[in-house]
């Protein structure tokens, strides 16, 4: 009897949280969504040319749980972020780690998933040592990190091609996050390298991935906040997870 | 006396019952709020369940899936047989064990480098001959039976989370029943106290005033009521004392007035309005009966003469003495008035006028045998002469004038003598 009463008081706290976003969703204009499509396995284009993968994927749920209608745009990284900074989209589904200062109105949610990042190079090939030059993603945190080291960097739009990179030579290291690391290591070529990654843990490289929200829709970080806490209560998430990577990211 | 009625006394029903209702209303409110804040505490807790609890064993459920990874990567690289298959599954391993999802566990963390290490060494290892594998396999079912035994223990640690706010929950509505039960017992508890002292101290002195108004009369003795500690009551009580005091006060007085109203003042006797009312009466019963009835007109003798010698002091004694003899001669149920000076009217129920000249006769020869002593010692003799008249066929006033004539025939026969008119023979 006791644990049906405390079933029923259960019950009654959740709709005001569960009703919230839906209610709202039906606001009216979409959203309009930043994500790349050369990021497998989290942003990328599928055999048919539909974009998908981990990002794409939890930015379709979230819009689902807000009830609004998403419309997806293919930015490279930096642009992205720069876009949603200036308000000029409403949602940057890129893996934001931390908030450069120049986009500092950029408003973030809470994080979608945690990465950390990989050195991939030969073992007696030493992170900034002189004439290594490392391959990174232009405007990613990486490049941000190797640059403020003094590092020689070579910056590329996209994962993929920090793995042409790598294996045409162009370069004798890549800094990246780890779910690039692990799209990379698919590839025979690449395979062939013989890289041994080295896992970075510093703060710049490793953490949370947020969502960028335009800094001219203060309301709907609260309501991707919310429709993210849903949907890793109710295994949409986890799905999500199971079907793009080997492991939890959360 | 009952403690909880003790403090009343004395007090005013409207505030004993408002003190009352004061104290219930305060207990109740205190015992709502103490139950508001139950219920605040489990939807606290609720809340934290939802907003905290549920993320954190989630959170627990996705390490432990991390770890059950980490086993099968492990399995991968002793069940394949390609190198880079298994470089692959450790590269997994790597990014598992390094991931902050297992770096925030540090028992979980400590587990899945040991095991990142030693599939590091495996794969090195291999990567000289698969036949030294072998050698290593046994180590590794060892390493994840640990990690089966990580993953069952994060499991329940996750599990464990809801127990705490699942008990703090439990725990606050047991608390809130126990003061439910405790609110309900003491809505019973001033409910029946309330009952008793509205019986006490106002239903039952409500009846006992109601009886005593109820048989509140001059013929009953001042009622009595038993001491009501309510000052409403006991106001109610004193006026109903003083309301039978009064009564008996205005009974005296009517019975004043119509003594003054029905008697003469100097000899007590009927005064002749009054005579007429009650022998009109009188006479109509007699007459609806048949029954016999006598009427008789008496004067005292020569009283103007008596007025004249002894003056009007000796009259006034003579006519009370003669009213006395009236009295002491009389039935209960005659009737006799002062019919104006010395002048006297009687009626006599089932009498016949023969029985009634008798009656007449002796009140005559009383009153001619009576020395009247005067305050100044001096002793008269008075008499009477009387007419009697049957009034059992005719109106009470020609009864009257019949007995007035055979008066007049009396006093001039002589006086001191009594004349039965025509019809009725002397005694």
């Amino acid at each position: 009897m006791l644990r049906g009463l405390l079933l029923v008081l259960l019950l009654c706290t959740l709709p005001a949280g569960q009703d919230g976003g839906a209610s709202r969703a039906a606001s009216s204009e979409a959203l309009r969504v930043l994500v790349l499509d050369d990021a497998p396995p989290m942003s990328y284009r599928d055999a048919s040319g539909q974009l998908t993968g981990f990002s794409v994927e939890i930015a379709r749920a979230l819009c689902r749980e807000i009830g609004a209608t998403c419309l997806f745009d293919v930015k490279a990284l930096g642009q992205a972020v720069q876009t949603v900074a200036e308000g000029r989209a409403d949602l940057a589904a890129v893996g934001i780690f931390d908030k450069p200062e120049q986009y500092s109105k950029l408003l973030l949610s809470k994080p979608y998933y945690r990465s950390l990042s990989l050195w991939l190079a030969r073992p007696d090939i030493e992170p900034g040592a002189a004439g290594v030059l490392a391959a990174v993603v232009s405007g990613s945190a990486q490049e941000r990190y190797a640059r403020q080291r003094g590092w020689s960097v070579h910056a590329v739009r996209s994962a993929g091609a920090v793995r042409e990179a790598l294996t045409a030579g162009t370069v004798q290291a890549a800094l990246v996050p780890m779910e690039s690391a692990l799209d990379m290591q698919k590839n025979r070529s690449f395979r062939h390298l013989g890289l041994t990654p080295t896992v970075y843990s510093s703060a710049e490289l490793s953490g949370e991935a947020m969502i960028g929200i335009s800094p001219l829709r203060p309301a709907l970080r609260e309501e991707i906040d919310g429709a993210l806490d849903r949907i890793k209560r109710n295994g949409t998430y986890d799905r999500i997870n199971s079907r793009f990577l080997p492991f939890r990211v959360s | 006396m009952p403690p909880l009625i003790a403090p009343l006394k004395g007090m005013h029903a409207g505030r004993a019952f408002g003190l009352l209702a004061f104290v219930f209303l305060l207990a109740f409110g205190v015992a709502v709020v103490q139950l508001a804040l139950d219920q605040q505490r489990v939807i606290d807790v609720t809340s934290r369940l939802q907003e905290q609890t549920v993320p954190e064993i989630i959170r627990y459920q996705r390490l432990a899936r991390n770890l059950e990874q980490i086993r099968q990567e492990g399995e991968r690289i002793f069940a394949v047989s390609t190198q880079a298959a298994r470089q692959q599954s450790l590269f997994v391993v790597t990014l598992i064990a390094s991931h902050p999802s297992v770096l925030e566990h540090p028992e979980s963390s400590r587990l899945a480098r040991e095991a990142e290490r030693f599939l590091g060494e495996v794969v090195r290892q291999a990567a000289g001959g698969e036949a030294r594998l072998d050698a290593y396999h046994a180590e590794w079912q060892r390493l994840a039976a640990r990690l089966d035994n990580q993953i069952d223990d994060v499991s329940i640690q996750g599990t464990n989370l809801a127990s705490t706010d699942l008990k703090v929950a439990t725990s606050a509505m047991n608390l809130a029943r126990y003061k439910l039960m405790l609110v309900l017992v003491l809505v019973g508890l001033f409910l029946l106290a309330f009952i008793i002292l509205v019986r006490r101290h106002l239903i039952y002195p409500l009846q006992r005033i109601d009886q005593a108004l109820s048989t509140l009369s001059t013929e009953q003795p001042a009622p009595q009521f038993g001491s009501s500690r309510m000052l409403e009551i006991q106001a109610v009580e004193q006026s109903i004392r003083e309301h039978h005091a009064l009564l008996i006060q205005n009974d005296e007085t009517r019975q004043e007035l119509e003594q003054l109203a029905n008697k003469d003042g100097l000899t007590g006797l009927m005064n002749r309005r009054h005579f007429m009312q009650v022998a009109e009466l009188e006479l109509q019963r007699a007459q609806r009966y048949r029954r016999p009835v006598t009427v008789a007109m008496a004067d005292l003798d020569a009283f103007k003469k008596l007025n004249d010698t002894y003056g009007h002091a000796a009259g006034d004694l003579v006519l009370r003495i003669f009213a006395d003899l009236v009295h002491a001669a009389m039935r209960q149920s005659d009737l006799v008035c002062r019919y104006g000076g010395e002048e006297f009217a009687f009626l006599f129920p089932e009498v016949t006028p023969e029985e009634a000249s008798r009656l007449a006769e002796r009140l005559r020869a009383s009153l001619a045998g009576w020395d009247i002593a005067l305050p100044d010692g001096r002793a008269v003799r008075v008499t009477v002469s009387m007419g009697l008249a049957d009034a059992s066929e005719c109106p009470i006033e020609i009864a009257l004038k019949r007995a007035d004539d055979a008066l007049y025939e009396a006093k001039r026969l002589g006086r001191n003598r009594v004349e039965l008119a025509p019809g009725g023979r002397p005694a």
